[in-house]
């Protein structure tokens, strides 16, 4: 076992686990989506990341 | 000759390092065991990163010997953050800025493969106007497959209260003040209205949440993943639904529009304006570095304190007045201006192990200057503390006091007096000066023009 200092919780781990998978299936799919749409529409601006707050400088 | 070392109280949780301050400087040792992960965070290019983004506070590798000499790796000096408050004495807007701060973080560690070992509300601090991560040491390298060890930390320390003060009463952060790993979960979920169950990142991490915690709280972790493993997608996805959960959550005063509040608490008449200069010209005459400005509302005359270079402090009772002086810190960018919501009858009390972990409020002074402007009379009146009290209170909290005594014929005392029995014999303008004569000499007073009100300068004996 992986040595943690705090407890993380059972119930809370697999709550995490759930949500975690369908949000990382919706995060998959909707990247996946942008490539194939870039792949048709190569010379539209993309502005559909608009979280740039995230993104690298 | 040898300088004292003294750790601080709040820092012994995490065995990766600890605070300590000699001769007046603060300074974080970093231990052997965290060795990996410290040279992970700098190598990375993480810390970069965050401190150009603002969301870390910067550090510099020092010289000092450490406090703990076996076990120190390296001793950094870290940026000095002013003024340390608590989740309990922020704004709805505050605590969620310092949420969406905590996923932001979070992210770009992911990208860089690490990832916040905590997500505690009092890691974060308002530095120069911004929530800002003030602990190092919280990061670790990403380990494959491992989900967010922080992610309960996270939903008690920011979404329910944030949750709670949105959906049901925005003085529910107080529960922090009673609750110092943050709100419960199954009280949360208990405390917020049955309709959040239709918020889908709600009723998940909340509800939901607490609803396993209770299920599995007799099995250990290994044996409830059973083997599963979140992929680095996954983790992204889960901070997206935090952010997507956290950032849909809003708070505005009851049945009043902000224009409403904001026109209502604005003065633009003579008298204000004259309050504005006396105080504004006293300031530059002490010139403090350090000003509480309690009973501050929107933060009007703080603003004129901020102006002189100081760093202010803006309480008030008010969560609304306070929520409306933060908007307006953000909206300009202003640095040296911390709003915060407090009770002057009740101010923060120290809380945590041993009475240490956290500090009361009188115990993060003494400033340099205080102003008490339109607050003696609720001070003396709604709450019966006898005028040298008042004065006493002042005197520990600054040595200088700009202080406006309000006279019984004003409407607003007036106001106060409708429903009580007029005990206060002694509030009187001569009994004002006699009361705050036992504690501070009088530099200057002035009557404000168009009122009945006077202002005055004072310096502690």
């Amino acid at each position: 076992m992986i040595w943690l200092y705090l407890d993380p919780g059972s119930g809370s781990f697999l709550v995490q686990l759930l949500i975690a998978s369908i949000a990382g299936l919706v995060i998959f799919v909707a990247a996946s989506w942008r490539k194939i749409k870039r792949l048709f529409n190569k010379n539209k601006v993309q502005n559909d990341e608009s979280d740039d707050e995230d993104e690298d400088d | 000759m040898k300088t004292k070392t003294i750790s601080l109280g709040a820092s012994f949780r995490d065995p990766s390092g600890f605070l300590f301050t000699r001769g007046g400087v603060l300074y974080r040792q970093v231990n052997q065991d965290y060795a990996d992960d410290y040279t992970r965070l700098m190598e990375s290019g993480l810390y970069e990163k965050l401190v150009k983004a603002g969301l870390i506070i910067p550090h510099t590798e020092s010289e000092a010997q450490p406090a703990d000499e076996k076990r120190s790796f390296k001793v950094l000096c870290p940026e000095r953050v002013p003024f340390i408050s608590y989740p309990y004495e922020w704004s709805f807007g505050q605590l969620k800025d310092a949420a969406l701060a905590t996923l932001s973080i979070q992210k770009r560690a992911l990208k860089l493969g690490m990832s916040l070992k905590d997500a505690s509300a009092y890691n974060i601090q308002f530095h120069r106007g911004k929530p800002t991560l003030i602990d190092t040491l919280s990061f670790e390298t990403c380990k494959e497959g491992e989900p967010w060890v922080a992610y309960r930390q996270f939903c008690q320390h920011f979404l329910a209260p944030l949750a709670l003060m949105a959906y049901r009463d925005v003085r529910l952060n107080q529960l922090l003040r009673v609750y110092i790993d943050g709100v419960p979960l199954d009280l949360a979920s208990q405390l917020l209205p049955g309709r959040t169950r239709w918020n889908l990142g709600l009723s998940t991490h909340i509800h939901l949440h607490a609803s396993a915690q209770k299920r599995y709280v007799d099995v250990a972790v290994t044996e409830a993943r059973g083997g599963r493993k979140m992929s680095k997608d996954a983790l992204l996805g889960l901070i997206e639904s935090l952010r997507a959960t956290v950032r849909k959550l809003e708070w505005k005063p009851a049945g009043t529009e902000w224009a409403d509040y904001y026109a209502a608490n604005n003065y633009t008449d003579f008298a204000f304006e004259h309050k504005k200069v006396l105080v504004g010209d006293w300031l530059l005459r002490i010139s403090p570095k350090t000003i509480w400005d309690l009973g501050a509302n929107a933060g009007i005359f703080s603003r004129v304190a901020a102006e002189t270079g100081a760093y202010v402090i803006s309480s008030d009772i008010d969560p609304a007045a306070v929520e409306l002086n933060y908007r307006q810190v953000k909206e300009s960018n202003e640095q040296n201006l911390l709003p915060l919501v407090l009770d002057l009858t009740n101010p923060s009390p120290s809380i945590g192990w041993q009475n240490r972990e956290r500090d009361s409020f009188l115990q993060r002074g003494p400033v340099d200057a205080v102003l008490a402007l339109a607050l003696v009379h609720h001070l003396a009146i709604s709450n019966n503390v006898p005028l040298e009290r008042v004065a006493e209170f002042f005197a520990v909290c600054g040595e200088w006091l700009i202080v406006e005594f309000v006279p019984k014929s004003d409407s607003q005392v007036q106001k106060l007096l409708r429903n009580r029995v007029d005990i206060f014999s002694e509030y009187t303008r001569t009994g004002f000066e006699s009361a705050f004569g036992q504690w501070y000499t009088i530099q200057s007073s002035s009557a404000v023009r168009d009122s009945e009100r006077w202002l005055y300068l004072m310096k502690r004996k």
